[in-house]
């Protein structure tokens, strides 16, 4: 499975702690510093596809009353993001050099 | 707002609506007291966005309980977020299109033998005069086979959905829930 920017930004929210919709939805707009603005269809696209892949799973919270679900990454979605987060990693090494070369 | 909001989760297929439609109603809950406490510009931004967004989503989750693929292009999340998708063709497919490629070989094959048994039998074919030309009736034929194939096989598709056989196969028994997809 390849992942988009919105996807990935998920993926790094749930990295750092088991979070709900809406505190996803904050995170990654604080994450890309307003860049990113999910919408909820596209947030709950994204974790559906995402619960199907088994790639994060619900977990069972005390504060379930307003019919809230939390959401955390499976080892199988912390593995997938290491491996994501080290080709972004190859790819800004190999661009820095190159983006940085001035005109002659 | 809020009214739009649960017309356009209407939209979306019922299992999924049971899923996550009143989580996601929460969550928009949420994003309107946020907005309404940063203005009447940023509510009505936030409401195009959202309801968009839910469109779209609608859209997309249709489009995939028909097909069982986001890989179209139109539909798939924004850059490089391709699933897999479980749809499939039918194994037997492949033998039976294995027989049919042997059976139109063995017709050129005899086609061929017969022609060569009799020596005289084609006479030469000579200059074709554009009043043989038929093009015009092959495409319509073409046009014609295409559209009904296309609707056999929406038909086919559209039956499996109704029948729910898709949606039984995405079950799981254990969780209650969706398992693959």
């Amino acid at each position: 499975m390849e992942v988009s920017e919105p996807v990935l930004l998920i993926l790094l929210s749930l990295a750092e702690q088991p979070r709900h919709g809406y505190a996803i939805l904050q995170d990654t707009e604080r994450m890309s510093e307003g860049h990113v603005r999910l919408s909820t269809g596209t947030l709950y696209g994204a974790l559906a596809r995402l619960l199907d892949e088994k790639w994060i799973e619900r977990i069972k919270e005390q504060d379930s009353s307003r019919g809230k679900q939390t959401y955390r990454l499976t080892a199988a979605g912390r593995r997938n993001l290491q491996m994501e987060v080290a080709r972004l990693k190859h790819l800004t090494r190999v661009a820095a050099p190159r983006v940085a070369r001035k005109e002659t | 707002m809020l009214a739009l909001y649960r017309v356009l989760l209407h939209l979306y297929p019922a299992p999924y609506r049971c899923e996550f439609g009143d989580e996601m109603m929460g969550v928009l809950l949420e994003v309107q007291a946020e907005n309404q406490r940063k203005g009447a510009f940023a509510m009505l931004a936030s409401g195009v966005h959202e309801s968009g967004g839910l469109l779209y989503g609608a859209m997309r989750e249709h489009f995939y309980s028909i097909t069982g693929s986001y890989d179209n292009g139109t539909f798939s999340f924004k850059r490089r977020f391709a699933m897999r998708s479980e749809f499939r063709f039918p194994k037997a497919t492949v033998g039976l299109m294995v027989v049919i490629l042997a059976a139109v070989m063995l017709a050129i094959e005899k086609a061929r033998a017969i022609s060569m048994s009799i020596p005289h039998a084609n006479p030469p074919v000579g200059p074709i005069r554009p009043e043989q030309f038929a093009i015009v009736q092959v495409l319509v034929a073409i046009l014609i086979w295409a559209i009904a194939s296309g609707a056999i096989g929406w038909g086919i598709l559209f039956a499996l959905r109704r029948s729910g056989i898709q949606q039984l196969s995405e079950m799981n028994p254990a969780a209650g829930q969706r398992s693959g997809k």
